[in-house]
């Protein structure tokens, strides 16, 4: 792995700080981080692209309670890291929609962890209240870390991945996979105007 | 509330969350928030602070913009079980507190889950994709890549960024002072606002551009367009995947499993 891609595994970590655990400026949807990632690649369209499609995708599911929806930022961080490698958008895309589903599980059980430890906490916050900054800020720390390591591995699984497989992928699939992605507008925008419909007030 | 303690608090907000878990959610968060009030009401008496802050860590659960309505309101009944002299007196207010608690926070997740996620996050998204599409730019085109400005790429997102923040920073901001200085009777200051009114008005501007995002869409695609076996064959996917995503959304099956299923339906089809 280039270092140019660890610094990007870097920054869509701190990214994605921003989906839950803090500051929620929603710099971390898709049509904002994608282009940011795309224009540190060097192609601003393909990040505008895989941000606009990432975004109509998971246009669906919101964060309620405890729902955790698909990360946008590991949606738009694989694709993109590995069309820089020469890997083709529709093929990156399917593997960044998997790797974000995957990171709400980790998300989930990043969060079933720190319960184990709250007890803990809260003992420690009811003995000196002022810890309480330092407990969140570790709180914070972990959660980026974690996300970098995740980021960073599957980052670097997918792109194994395809410089091993992609030589024998047959054409048919490469049909297939396009199909697929000139699909997803259509898709996300489908769902998206129900969500606007007018109820009664 | 003075501004400075006030400023305190709406920083410390933005960590509401840092320490989400799935038995107590946001209590850390809480707890964080209102430390500032809470050490400044008891600066004279610092040995209940443990005992008090023992209530904050209970499990809160809120929408993280709304939140700053709880923590006004929460700081106002605060003052009045500080003041207690009875115990008694004290038990009541605690229980009230509790109560007020984890009403408002029902409350102001429903309202804020229906104005920031359901409404204004739709909303900025088409916003984003029409000025894009005025600026020329064509996601649609998959193969090959069509050449887009740095400057075109951001501005849709920055205005995105711009309408959704200006809003939730409003209502942060101004939801600490008007859950403080508010009362049980408006319900902590949530029914100054006619938010359902809001979300209704929201919802027919995110129609509107919906509606102009189609017919520019449909612009661009028929404009130089040649009817022709690839033509038809487009058209007919993208009614496909109009129809099954409504039916998919009938089923409350997530837009994620239908681009899966269609990944591994097209595969198959295009071996046999």
């Amino acid at each position: 792995m280039t270092l140019s891609l660890l610094l990007l595994c870097l920054l869509a970590a701190l990214i994605e700080l921003d989906t839950t655990y803090a500051f929620q400026f929603l710099i971390s949807r898709p049509i904002i981080a994608g282009p940011i990632f795309g224009a540190l690649l060097g192609d601003v369209a393909a990040g505008v692209q895989v941000g606009v499609f990432a975004e109509l995708l998971f246009t669906d599911i919101s964060p309620l309670g405890g729902i955790i929806p698909p990360s946008g930022v590991v949606a738009c961080v694989i694709p993109l890291a590995l069309y820089s490698l020469g890997i083709e958008l529709y093929f990156g895309f399917f593997l960044g929609v998997v790797g974000a589903v995957l990171y709400s599980f980790f998300d989930a059980l990043l969060r079933k962890t720190r319960f184990r430890w709250l007890i803990f906490l809260e003992k420690r916050i009811g003995k000196k209240p002022t810890d309480i900054k330092r407990i969140i800020a570790v709180a914070l720390f972990s959660s980026f870390l974690m996300t970098f390591i995740f980021i960073s591995i599957l980052t670097w699984c997918c792109a194994r991945l395809m410089f091993v497989v992609y030589p024998y992928i047959p054409a048919k699939m490469h049909f297939a996979f396009r199909l697929a992605y000139t699909a997803v507008p259509w898709i996300g925008l489908a769902a998206l105007i129900p969500a606007l419909r007018l109820k009664t007030r | 509330m003075p501004f400075w303690l006030r400023l305190n608090m709406f920083f410390r907000s933005f960590f509401l969350q840092a320490g989400w878990n799935y038995v107590k959610y946001q209590n850390l968060g809480f707890a964080l928030v209102m430390m500032p009030f809470l050490r400044r009401l008891y600066r004279h008496d610092p040995e209940v602070m443990p005992d008090v802050l023992h209530r904050y860590l209970e499990a809160f659960n809120t929408h993280p913009v709304m939140a700053s309505f709880c923590f006004g309101a929460m700081a106002k009944k605060e003052e009045i079980i500080a003041r207690t002299k009875a115990l008694t007196e004290y038990k009541e207010q605690v229980a009230e507190w509790n109560g007020a608690r984890r009403g408002l926070s029902i409350t102001a997740a429903s309202i804020g889950d229906r104005l920031f996620w359901g409404t204004l996050k739709p909303l900025t998204l088409l916003l984003a994709i029409s000025i894009w599409i005025l600026l020329g730019v064509n996601f649609f085109e998959t193969e090959p890549l069509l050449p887009v400005s740095t400057w075109s790429a951001f501005a849709a997102g920055a205005a995105a960024f711009l309408v959704y923040n200006t809003i939730a920073l409003f209502v942060r901001w101004q939801g600490l002072q008007i859950g403080y200085e508010s009362d049980e009777s408006s319900c902590f200051g949530l029914t100054r606002f006619d938010w359902n009114r809001t979300i209704y008005n929201a919802k027919k501007i995110g129609i509107c551009f919906a509606v102009l995002l189609i017919l520019l869409g449909v612009h661009r695609y028929f404009m130089d367009v040649r009817v022709d076996i690839e033509f038809i064959a487009r058209a007919v996917l993208v009614l496909f995947f109009v129809i099954i995503s409504f039916v998919t959304r009938r089923l409350r099956i997530p837009n994620v499993y239908l681009y899966l299923t269609a990944v591994i339906i097209f595969n198959i089809v295009c071996f046999f």
